[in-house]
């Protein structure tokens, strides 16, 4: 054994030194336990309201354990507190914070709903504004003049596209089934070009009247007389 | 495969073409006719029923129309051999056309068809035909046209086609073809728009409005078989105006056109295809539509209210020497110049209906070919010249029909309404 001449002069000193203490030493369980006791002390001495300087161990040199034990206790306690106002400061924080996005979004969801609504009721009143003045107007065989009865039907339309001064308007010009599909396509363009002239002359912008021919292509009653040759022979005002 | 046989005609005709003179048995003016007797035809290797409908069924009807055949009815003597002539010629027969359809391998066959001049005892046209089964009607087709070629120097227009407008109701139309017999319908177009207006170029390409993009674009093809495309206005243009009434120039290089100005007027503009340069040829305050070339591509016949109604007017293509064609009623229109050049097709309006006149430039007359109850519109020559495809109908309900100049064989070519604008061509 390498080390067997010191169990000798090891064996003396430990003897010595036990013979020359004056209690019995501490079992590392009973140090462990004390220094729990004290740690819990000084936790509790933190939650109490006690300073650090009051440590009652402060001055028992025969148990720094103790001492360090308590101070631990009551620094823990100090952390344990600070570490839990942070957090609820910080829940504070983000509840706040949620609230707020919350209002938010409400306030925009409101405001969107309420434009949506004037959209609506804008386009609704577009929609029945354009339904009550965009009507047809009729010719007479092979022409494209416009009649008189149809005067006061082009100046409700003007009236419309002054009122609503985005919208743009589609002319289609229409023939009954008795010309060729060519000529009639020429006779409808000239129709709505009519149209199209008699609504600029009354101060609608060019820009914002198309017009097309669909000759007799797409009549819109399918009778074959009189009256249904006349309600052919037509311009349509379309909403663009 | 159906390609195949398109390649072979085209070469037979270009064959044909190439040929030195032939003996040309009957002026095409005659009244005589030529009696024809075609046996049925000895099958091998195919449906005897099929070849029965198909070539010998189809090749009776188009000698039947094509004019100067007489087919001979009468009980055919048993014997096809050189003694049995003359029984042949006691039932009226000058040529007995034999034919003989036999399968090569697969789906191909061969049509051979032999004439015997009955009387002198010589045997004289003799052809084959290849093809596959389905093109039996299109063999069918050819051989009568031959056979006219034969007997008159002129092909026949068995083998030619209809372009029209059908309407598929929901405010769609579209372009169709039937062959000249009714029969082989096709759908042409797709575009699930309004679609209008056709017009062949001799080479088989088609041009049309379709109103696809919401206005009136020309379309149509730029080469035979090619996809359809945007022919005007090019790419980057907008409203230019209404477009309407397309019609291929002669050499298939121009298109004239109609193009409305902002006054509501419209004019007739010639487009280079290739250059997609647009040139004018009428400005006047007036409508001015229907553009119809002459065969030579130097003039044009069109419709025009100048003088307050519509009226037929010719001018030079450049729009000069405009002069006014026709003189009695008050709406004569959509004038259709024949392909000899002789003669202007129109329709003229009396009471709300249209009837189809013939204008005739060598004398300077014109005369009534339809009178009926029906509104008959939209005439278009025969290759040949010698019949007419015009829509009638009354209460909007439009047939195609074909007539002889004289109003006389008057034939219905569909037997559905809604058909509008034909046009009729010899190549595909």
């Amino acid at each position: 054994m390498r080390h067997a001449r010191l169990i000798v002069p090891v064996a003396a000193i430990t003897v010595l030194a036990g013979a020359l203490a004056c209690k019995p030493p501490k079992t590392p369980e009973q140090i462990q336990q004390e220094r729990q006791a004290a740690f819990n002390e000084g936790y509790k001495a933190f939650q109490d309201g006690q300073a650090k300087g009051t440590n009652p161990y402060a001055n028992d040199k025969d148990n720094p354990h103790k001492m360090e034990g308590w101070n631990e206790g009551w620094e823990k306690a100090k952390s344990d507190k600070e570490a839990a106002e942070k957090k609820a400061a910080e829940e504070a924080e983000a509840a706040r914070r949620r609230a707020e996005e919350e209002a938010r979004r409400k306030a925009e969801a409101e405001a969107a709903e309420a434009a949506r609504r004037a959209a609506a009721e804008k386009a609704e009143a577009l929609r029945r504004a354009a339904t009550a003045a965009l009507l047809d107007i009729n010719f007479d065989f092979d022409q494209s003049a416009i009649r008189n009865a149809d005067k006061v039907k082009l100046q409700a339309i003007a009236d419309f596209m002054k009122a609503f001064p985005d919208a743009k308007v589609k002319i289609e010009g229409h023939c009954d089934e008795r010309g060729t599909v060519e000529y009639n396509l020429a006779l409808g363009d000239r129709r709505a070009a009519a149209a199209k002239a008699y609504l600029v002359s009354l101060g609608v912008s060019e820009s914002r009247l198309e017009t097309t021919s669909l000759g007799k292509e797409r009549p819109k009653v399918e009778g074959h007389n009189e009256k249904s040759w006349l309600a052919n022979r037509r311009c349509e005002f379309k909403l663009l | 495969m159906m390609f195949r046989l398109f390649v072979g005609l085209f070469v037979l005709a270009g064959f044909l073409g190439a040929q030195a003179p032939q003996e040309v048995v009957l002026s095409a003016s005659t009244s005589l006719k030529l009696g024809v007797a075609v046996p049925a035809a000895q099958v091998q290797g195919l449906d005897a029923g099929l070849v029965a409908r198909e070539l010998h069924g189809t090749l009776l009807r188009d000698l039947e129309e094509a004019g100067p055949f007489s087919l001979v009815r009468d009980a055919h003597p048993r014997s096809t051999e050189p003694p049995a002539y003359k029984a042949w010629v006691e039932i009226g027969a000058d040529w007995l056309l034999l034919l003989k359809a036999a399968r090569l391998q697969g789906e191909e066959l061969e049509v051979v068809a032999q004439v015997i001049d009955v009387k002198s005892g010589k045997p004289g046209f003799n052809r084959r035909y290849h093809g596959q089964d389905r093109v039996l009607r299109r063999i069918a087709h050819t051989l009568a046209d031959d056979l006219m070629a034969r007997l008159t120097g002129e092909r026949g227009v068995a083998d030619t086609r209809i372009v029209f407008v059908r309407d598929l109701g929901g405010g769609i139309k579209e372009i169709f073809q039937v062959d000249r017999d009714g029969l082989g319908l096709t759908q042409l177009t797709f575009h699930r728009s309004l679609t209008l207006s056709p017009t062949l170029a001799p080479d088989g390409r088609l041009a049309y409005i379709t109103f696809k993009a919401g206005g009136p674009e020309i379309w149509g093809q730029l080469k035979p078989g090619a996809a359809h495309v945007r022919l005007y206005p090019g790419s980057g243009t907008r409203n230019i105006g209404h477009l309407s009434a397309p019609a291929w120039s002669p050499d298939g290089r121009r298109l004239a056109f109609v193009q409305g100005d902002r006054r509501g007027n419209s004019d007739i503009m010639v487009l280079d295809v290739s250059s997609g340069r647009a040139r004018r040829l009428t400005d006047s305050n007036c409508i001015n539509t229907e553009p119809s070339w002459n065969p030579a591509g130097t003039q044009l016949a069109f419709t025009s209210d100048r003088e307050g109604s519509p009226q037929v007017y010719l001018m030079e293509e450049d729009g000069s020497n405009v002069r006014r064609l026709t003189r009695e009623g008050g709406y004569n229109a959509t004038p259709a110049w024949s392909p000899t050049g002789a003669m202007v097709a129109y329709v003229s309006r009396f009471e709300g209906k249209f009837d189809l006149f013939v204008y005739n430039l060598k004398d300077g007359k014109s005369y009534q070919v339809t009178t009926g109850l029906a509104s008959s519109e939209s005439p278009d020559w025969a290759p040949d010249e010698r019949r007419i495809v015009f829509t009638s109908g009354s209460r909007g309900g439009m047939q195609l029909f074909t007539t002889d100049l004289s109003g006389q064989t008057l034939r219905r070519l569909t037997d559905f309404t809604g058909a509008q604008s034909p046009r009729w061509g010899r190549s595909r």
